[in-house]
């Protein structure tokens, strides 16, 4: 029996965010054949600290770096994995083909678990007019790896394919994707894989998607392209699309939507704060309360 | 644990684990000597197996109090094995449930998914895929409670040693003409010859690994 912390609040898969640091100039690589150039952060692992209490709703996972900067997850964790050989030598050509390109992932839902996480807007903001096409949202991920992950863990992430849903009236892309760490990582490399490797888990996503608010009392959702995975390079497409629509969020000179835009990284972006700025917003939580009754077993 | 080693259930997708409740009834057997004429085949040495369909995930070496709505003749690598479907009582769906019946229309599908479970849970560990009696089609209550019944005689003729236990313990305190009861003071020396409650061993990774197939 393994002890897993119950996280309650509102739920999602899990997202993809991009960021961009344009003082540091190292050129890593082209990722997804975009004209313009990506910079990376020094990408260290990441850690969480949680505030608030857990399985209620002042429950809070913040981010922070190893070296315990507070930063967004939205929009301070890179858009694609850096590689080991980037860290020092910056190099004109990129060091693998695009069909190897890694994404970072936050996750926000082990698989098995039911509790939801509210990711990017503010809570203090409820307006949501500015929704046009997308559901002001990052991008929603669904991993297939094996192994179970804990919610902020942050994950390297193989793309295979995509599904269009259309949930509640609004676009709501699915990226299909693979831990990099999986033992079948280097088998996966297109959504055809998946299909013969795994029979059925494509069909009960589709399900899963189309069925799951059905509870709540909401009619079943739709999808674009008859409901059809599309393939790797069309998720890459889709997916570089909604890192630019995020670099221009972050760097409007009013906020808008309720998207909490605060960022440590992005320079050219109005929002972004100092460090000790950054650790006041958390402070201004509470800090979470001893576990000793906390955790619960889930089989 | 059988052969001296931890077993794990495999995952066979879309099934994570156990789908209900798993567990026995006290006071059957299913004998090993006895053919069933329902499935023609030898009983598999155990009590008779239950799955709970009620919501709470309950815990190991939990009691419940549970009521019988049908079950399903399973034959487990050769064995008579029937799996008795039935919801714990406590569940507060309870009062609506008093037949098979009443599973296929207040939760469509998991009866099929329970046949798909039995079906093809060995697979991953090289078996074949297992067969039933009767189609794969679950029998009524009364079937059920008739199929408990006898298993529960078996048992009286294994307590009473009227049938070879074989290397079944059937050591107890309650059955009081059985040759097999001790008193209390028997059964604290086999408890207390067993280890110490100890830290717990990692689960191994293997438990979430899937397999796929198609039938």
């Amino acid at each position: 029996m393994r002890p897993l912390l119950l996280r309650c609040s509102l739920c999602c898969s899990a997202t993809v965010f991009g960021s961009f640091s344009a003082s540091r100039n190292k050129l890593v690589t082209q990722a997804a054949g975009v004209p313009r150039r990506f910079y990376f952060r020094n990408t260290m692992p990441y850690q969480t600290e949680e505030r608030g209490r857990p399985n209620s709703p002042d429950y809070r996972i913040y981010f922070k770096t190893s070296e315990g900067k507070y930063i967004s997850p939205f929009h301070d964790i890179s858009l694609v994995a850096e590689t080991e050989q980037d860290n020092d030598v910056p190099s004109k050509k990129p060091k693998k083909n695009e069909s190897e390109v890694l994404f970072n992932m936050v996750v926000e839902v082990p698989r098995w678990t039911n509790a939801k996480m509210e990711t990017w807007e503010d809570p203090n903001l409820t307006d949501k007019e500015t929704k046009c096409c997308g559901d002001n949202d990052p991008i929603d991920v669904c991993e297939i790896g094996t192994q179970v992950c804990s919610p902020g863990q942050v994950i390297q992430v193989k793309v295979l394919g995509i599904l269009a849903m259309i949930d509640e009236g609004e676009m709501d892309w699915k990226v299909i994707a693979i831990n990099a760490e999986d033992p079948d990582a280097k088998n996966l490399n297109s959504i055809e894989d998946v299909r013969k490797s795994r029979p059925g888990h494509l069909e009960a996503t589709v399900d899963w998607f189309r069925k799951y608010k059905v509870p709540d009392g909401k009619p079943e959702n739709q999808f674009g392209f008859n409901g059809q995975f599309k393939d790797k390079d069309f998720a890459l497409e889709i997916i570089k699309s909604t890192h630019e629509h995020w670099r221009a969020l972050v760097q409007k000179p009013t906020n808008s939507g309720g998207i909490e835009c605060k960022n440590i990284s992005c320079c050219e972006s109005p929002f972004k704060c100092s460090a000790d700025e950054a650790r006041d917003v958390v402070e201004s939580q509470t800090k979470p309360q001893e576990n000793k009754g906390s955790l619960k077993q889930i089989k | 644990m059988k052969k001296g080693n931890l077993r794990y259930v495999a995952n066979v997708f879309p099934h994570k684990g156990y789908i209900w409740n798993y567990g026995a009834i006290p006071q059957t057997w299913e004998d090993p000597n006895h053919k069933d004429s329902d499935t023609g085949c030898c009983g598999d040495n155990d009590p008779i197996d239950i799955c709970d369909i009620g919501n709470k995930v309950c815990s190991q070496g939990e009691i419940i109090k549970v009521k019988v709505l049908g079950t399903l003749a399973l034959i487990d690598e050769g064995e008579t094995d029937w799996k008795v479907i039935v919801i714990n009582t406590e569940d507060p769906e309870a009062a609506d449930f008093n037949d098979i019946d009443d599973v296929r229309r207040l939760k469509p599908g998991y009866l099929e998914a329970t046949v798909d479970w039995f079906k093809r849970y060995k697979v991953p560990d090289g078996k074949p895929e297992n067969q039933f009696a009767f189609n794969a089609e679950f029998k009524d209550r009364d079937f059920a409670i008739k199929t408990i019944k006898s298993t529960n005689e078996f048992w009286k003729a294994l307590i009473s040693k009227r049938t070879n236990a074989g290397e079944l313990n059937c050591m107890n305190t309650s059955v009081s003409d059985s040759p097999f009861c001790c008193s209390a003071a028997d059964a604290d020396a086999v408890v207390k010859s067993a280890r110490a409650l100890g830290e717990q061993d990692p689960i191994p990774s293997s438990v979430d690994t899937w397999f796929y197939y198609e039938m």
